[in-house]
């Protein structure tokens, strides 16, 4: 089935990808087959055969020549559409556990302008380490959101604009650090319910192991204590393309 | 007897020297080099007078004179790690914006001969090979 979406504005498909090479034909395949919407892949620096796969998949890939980590990957990925003029983008993990399917239901809320950013969020498939560092950093940030990790986004021209600007090119993550960014700015994120699978191969660049998980914690509590005060700007102009 | 004055003479300017000959040699960009001038100017200033930080320690209530210079020695030391550390910030934010920009620049000309695999990728830290 192939479903165009008319009423989206200028959309775009955003997949980081670092050795992705079992997964990343089937989940471009898949958002392919599902959305007429132009597919971008930005290959992290990955020493496997990912980038060839995606191309050959038909998505175009962005080269990293150096790794920049999944959100990295990201801005690229958005610095690229605001520069060919997409107006919304959609970023989907490359291990294949989000599905294309609900993409739909991501677009929603920013078709009906009521919010500028949609979180495609599961929070069921967390583990119960996972939900308490969410709640602590709920807690830590007053951010209202249950699922703070997910990499399946929508965001709208405004907050691309926003998280393609030297001010989030610091950040290591797509979580708190760029949620944060977008709320100093005004914009409204909302949470849609969506269906994830299981992670068939690999792991979260995340919770990978506990001097990871450790290093992450302390880094993001951190970041939001930092930004505890830090006055909220205006609004962000969309006007000019 | 070599004199404390002479020791520490010695130590700044052979300090001086170095800085000096690390700058024409191209190896100290601009702005670090001035602040290791600075550093070695002051100190072979204030080993020509050891006797100045007597003078000031007392007049600060500090007991044992020295002391006074190792802690002035240490805090500098403490700002000059911190501006590194903002530089190198700042760098690697240019450095992620540059990285960025090759790969869209690499995307629009994809006949563009690009490095193989067979060339080593730059590794994660950040660094560049040369």
């Amino acid at each position: 089935m192939s479903c165009s979406i008319t009423n989206v504005d200028r959309p775009i498909i955003l997949i980081p990808a670092y050795n992705e090479q079992a997964t990343i034909d089937a989940v471009i395949r898949q958002a392919r087959a599902s959305w007429q919407i132009p597919i971008v892949a930005i290959d992290d620096c990955s020493t496997d055969a990912t980038a060839r796969i995606a191309r050959a998949a038909g998505a175009t890939v962005l080269p990293l020549r150096i790794q920049l980590g999944a959100w990295g990957a990201i801005q690229t990925g958005l610095r690229y559409a605001l520069r060919h003029g997409y107006r919304t983008a959609i970023t989907l993990d490359a291990d294949g556990q989000h599905d294309p399917q609900d993409i739909g239901r991501l677009l929603q809320p920013l078709t009906s302008h009521q919010a500028d950013v949609t979180i495609g969020a599961f929070p069921e498939r967390a583990s119960c380490a996972r939900r308490l560092a969410w709640n602590y950093f709920r807690r830590l940030t007053g951010l209202a959101l249950e699922d703070i990790t997910s990499g399946f986004r929508a965001y709208n021209h405004a907050a691309m604009i926003v998280l393609a600007t030297p001010e989030a090119s610091l950040l290591d993550y797509q979580d708190v650090g760029v949620l944060l960014i977008l709320r100093r700015h005004g914009l409204r994120i909302v949470e849609t319910p969506v269906s994830m699978r299981l992670r068939a191969i690999g792991a979260s660049r995340v919770f990978r192991s506990w001097w990871v998980v450790g290093k992450y914690m302390l880094q993001t509590s951190l970041l939001c204590l930092a930004r505890i005060g830090h006055g909220a700007l205006a609004p962000v102009d969309d006007s000019t393309g | 007897m070599i004199t404390y004055q002479i020791t520490s003479m010695a130590i700044g300017v052979s300090l001086a020297v170095t800085i000096l000959f690390l700058v024409r040699r191209d190896h100290l960009h601009g702005p670090y080099a001035l602040w290791w001038i600075g550093v070695a100017v002051t100190v072979a200033f204030l080993s020509l007078f050891p006797r100045l930080f007597d003078v000031v320690a007392i007049k600060l209530g500090i007991s044992y004179p020295p002391i006074l210079a190792v802690i002035m020695g240490f805090s500098m030391l403490l700002v000059k790690l911190l501006t590194m550390d903002l530089e190198r910030s700042r760098q690697e934010r240019l450095i992620r914006r540059l990285a960025q920009r090759l790969a869209l620049l690499e995307a629009q000309a994809p006949e563009m001969p690009v490095l193989d695999k067979a060339t080593p990728p730059e590794n994660s830290s950040g660094k560049v090979n040369e």
